[in-house]
């Protein structure tokens, strides 16, 4: 595959993945809004912001839930909101419309092309929460479109190199802000926050299948770190990250491969074998820190690799 | 009811005539040749399918196979940027509903004639890049072809493959007045439109899928498919010949059609930094490391292609390809040095290079051209002027021109000074009327000034897929079919019988 086409694909895919958690936290939160005091709706709003990485952006003073959410969402001036994400998205999409199926590029055109021209105004006094619920549904549908419609090759595999790099970078963020020192959060967590926290990840009816709806502090944590069989834990996103490395590239050097490997090797074995009791003691935010900071190596060295890498050495 | 019924049933029966009431109500004939009925009102043969389904289809329900047609172009991405202000837009170029028809006698002409031009215009370039026997002969003056700015030197004596030197041709005619098709211009350089000939015809099957097989409609969707035989053809070797679109990338207003091809090949789009050249031979960079190139089907001016060949600012192209080109290690679609060829004075030659190289008669007339280097033709054009249109050899896009019956006396007094002083530099033809067709206008069918570009390829053997662009001036009475102006398209079915 060309290395400008893997290039492409990767940031689409990891721009996707930032459109679906930015829409699925703001829906999240607008929706626990109704239940949340003044105060506690006004810090989670800032955790929020903060999982996002958007704090420049957003109008200081307090928070006023729709002025957030539009820069958020619809704010082209922020290089991560929702509408920079999806303009991305698509635009390296359109780079490799020969390499995508159609059925994945006219979803996420429609999507685009919907969403663009769309005053966050005009739909905010009916449900504001329905439309981000809408886009996540939409991006949900996109990637069953992509699974079943699109050749499961080396393409495939750098699009899932860039959604699990993307969202185990997301996660381990979200999981930061929940459990790092005191300052993000305001003042201490309760039910509802905790609750929030696992709906950010889609994870609240997973969670309670596995520890029953009695909600701690430990358990999520441990779940959205370790559990090896949820989608959107840390734990399943580097397993993915480790077996697309192992399918991509086939015919690089053995030496250029074994870079790449070697760091997700490296990350997969402190998340499979990491002990959320060890962590709880204060060390997690350290934890988070280093895998986010792995996650980073890794990027580095499949660009070195397979993408960026200077023609002179390899003739 | 029954009344509307027994109404709709006498349609059926008498469809209307343009002018009255009914379908064809907002219908009116002119000067111009009509491509569904004859100057008496009468359906022609070719025609009577679509005629028979229009009698059966309400306005309301055309106008929705009409959205539905628009929305799939917007959500495919078929579209050209326009930029505003602040914010930049997405258009589709309008694509109209109703096809535009061509009997099946009358496409066997137009194909024999097309591949005959096509023949003989690789054979005048090969001539003129080795022997130059057209112009000792003194057929073409010599000034005309080394003066072109479309003359790459560079090409003089490299042999190219199979003596193909265009490998994709789109040709534009015109009908006239008598009914004739004439062609207006060859386009040998990178010719494009293909993808929204097949883009009209995927939309037009789902909007009128039954009358597709009642009709007899010829199939054109094996077009990706003879494009990459005609490429591969080229290749020195048949096994593994690895291909690539090459693209100026996605802000080319035709980025969609490169894609589209590509993946309607099978093979890769590449821009030129893919593209590394080491030791005369082209690789890509891939994922695994470089992999050799053996035919660029190019979608970029040839004075691009190459910055140490030819414009040394050239971003777009691959430093060191041509000279991989001239050993022989790559080939490149269509060969640079082409547009020599489809010049507005070379134009004027074509039918004399047909008798010259072929010894046949041409089967396809040009429009009446009238070139002002010969004193003749200048003193015609001068006295004329009012009724000409007078073009500027070296330009296209309607730089450098003058409408005669459009222009005011004023203007043309000074366009006949510029005239005099560089008579080489331009050509004269009358004023055509372009043939109409019914196109779905707000609601109504009226007719439309329409213009015909099929697509030529030729590599081992000519093919040309029955079916073309039809484009339209969708301004009424406009005769400019020209997207960037106004103009739209259709598409073109051409029968069985």
């Amino acid at each position: 595959m060309l290395s400008r086409v893997a290039d492409n694909l990767y940031w689409m895919s990891r721009y996707l993945e930032r459109a679906e958690h930015t829409s699925r936290l703001i829906a999240v939160k607008l929706e626990a809004m109704i239940e949340q005091s003044r105060e506690d709706s006004e810090a989670s709003w800032r955790r929020v912001v903060a999982c996002l990485s958007s704090e420049p952006h957003i109008p200081s003073g307090p928070v006023d839930p729709f002025l957030v959410s539009q820069a958020l969402a619809f704010d082209r001036f922020n290089p991560s909101s929702l509408i920079t994400s999806l303009r991305l998205a698509r635009d390296n999409g359109r780079q490799v419309r020969e390499q995508i199926s159609t059925e994945m590029w006219n979803r996420l055109n429609r999507l685009y092309l919907k969403l663009a021209p769309l005053n966050l105004a005009t739909v905010w006094n009916e449900q504001p929460a329905h439309i981000f619920r809408e886009i996540v549904e939409e991006l949900h549908t996109l990637e069953g479109t992509a699974y079943s419609t699109m050749r499961h090759g080396e393409a495939w595999h750098f699009l899932e190199l860039g959604r699990y790099i993307e969202r185990a970078q997301l996660v381990s963020r979200v999981l930061e802000i929940h459990f790092g020192p005191a300052s993000h959060s305001g003042s201490a967590l309760n039910y509802l926050d905790w609750v929030v926290l696992l709906r950010f990840c889609t994870a609240f009816e997973a969670y309670c299948k596995v520890y029953t709806a009695n909600i701690r502090r430990d358990r999520i944590a441990e779940f959205l770190l370790f559990d090896a069989d949820f989608p959107h834990s840390v734990r399943f996103a580097v397993e993915r990250i480790s077996e697309a490395l192992g399918r991509v590239a086939k015919g690089a050097p053995a030496a250029r491969r074994a870079a790449c490997e070697r760091l997700a090797g490296r990350l997969k074995a402190s998340v499979d074998f990491g002990q959320i009791e060890d962590l709880m003691g204060g060390t997690i935010d350290a934890f988070l820190a280093n895998v986010r900071a792995q996650c980073e190596q890794i990027h580095e060295a499949v660009y070195t690799a397979y993408i960026g890498y200077d023609a002179e050495t390899v003739l | 009811m029954q009344h509307s019924a027994l109404a709709d049933a006498l349609r059926l029966v008498e469809p209307t005539r343009p002018g009255e009431a009914g379908a064809y109500r907002h219908y009116s004939l002119g000067a111009a040749y009509d491509e569904m009925f004859t100057p008496d009102g009468d359906v022609r043969p070719c025609y009577a399918e679509l005629n028979r389904s229009i009698a059966q289809i309400s306005s309301e329900e055309l106008k929705r196979r009409q959205q539905a047609c628009e929305l799939s172009f917007l959500h495919q991405g078929i579209t050209f940027t326009v930029y505003g202000d602040n914010q930049s837009t997405e258009r589709i170029i309008p694509t109209d509903l109703l096809p535009r028809i061509i009997a099946g006698a009358e496409w066997a002409r137009l194909e024999a004639g097309l591949k005959q031009r096509i023949l003989a215009l690789n054979l005048f370039l090969h001539d003129i890049y080795s022997d130059g026997r057209v112009l000792r002969d003194g057929l073409v003056p010599r000034a005309l072809i080394y003066g072109s700015k479309h003359y790459r030197r560079e090409m003089r004596g490299l042999s190219v493959p199979r003596g193909a030197y265009v490998n994709v041709c789109g040709t534009d005619l015109v009908r006239r007045e008598d009914g004739k098709f004439v062609v207006l211009e060859d386009n040998l350089r990178v010719p494009s439109g293909v993808s929204y000939m097949l883009a009209n015809r995927d939309v037009v099957r789902r909007a009128f899928p039954t009358i597709f097989r009642t009709a007899g409609v010829r199939a054109i969707e094996h077009y990706p498919q003879d494009l990459l035989a005609t490429l591969k053809s080229l290749a020195a070797f048949q096994d593994d010949v690895s291909i690539v679109v090459l693209s100026p990338g996605v802000f080319n207003s035709a980025y969609f059609e490169h894609a589209f091809l590509a993946r309607q090949m099978g093979v890769e789009v590449v821009e030129g930094r893919d593209l590394v050249v080491n030791d005369n031979v082209v690789y890509a960079r891939t994922t695994s490391g470089l992999k050799r190139v053996d035919v660029i089907y190019r979608r970029i001016d040839d004075d691009f292609v190459d910055p140490l060949a030819f414009r040394a600012e050239s971003t777009l192209g691959v430093p060191g390809v041509f000279n991989a080109y001239r050993a022989g290690n790559v080939v490149i679609a269509n060969a640079p040095g082409t547009g020599v060829a489809d010049d507005k004075a070379v134009y004027a030659y074509v039918p004399r290079l047909i008798r010259y190289y072929l010894s046949e008669e041409p089967i396809l007339e040009n429009v009446e051209t009238f070139l002002c280097r010969e004193a003749k033709s200048l003193s015609h054009v001068l006295g004329n002027l009012d009724k000409l249109v007078v073009k500027a050899v070296g330009e296209s896009g309607g730089y450098g021109m003058l409408v005669g019956p459009h222009a005011t006396r004023a203007e043309r007094e000074a366009f006949a000074e510029r005239l005099k002083a560089d008579p080489e530099n331009y050509i004269a033809q009358p004023t055509i009327q372009l043939s109409t067709a019914p196109c779905f206008i707000d609601g109504e069918i009226e007719p439309r000034h329409v213009d015909l570009r099929p697509f030529i390829l030729h590599g081992e053997e000519t093919r040309i897929a029955p079916g073309a662009l039809t484009r339209v001036a969708l301004k009424r009475g406009s005769l400019v079919v020209n997207s960037s102006q106004g103009g739209g398209s259709k598409d073109t079915w051409v029968l069985n019988q």
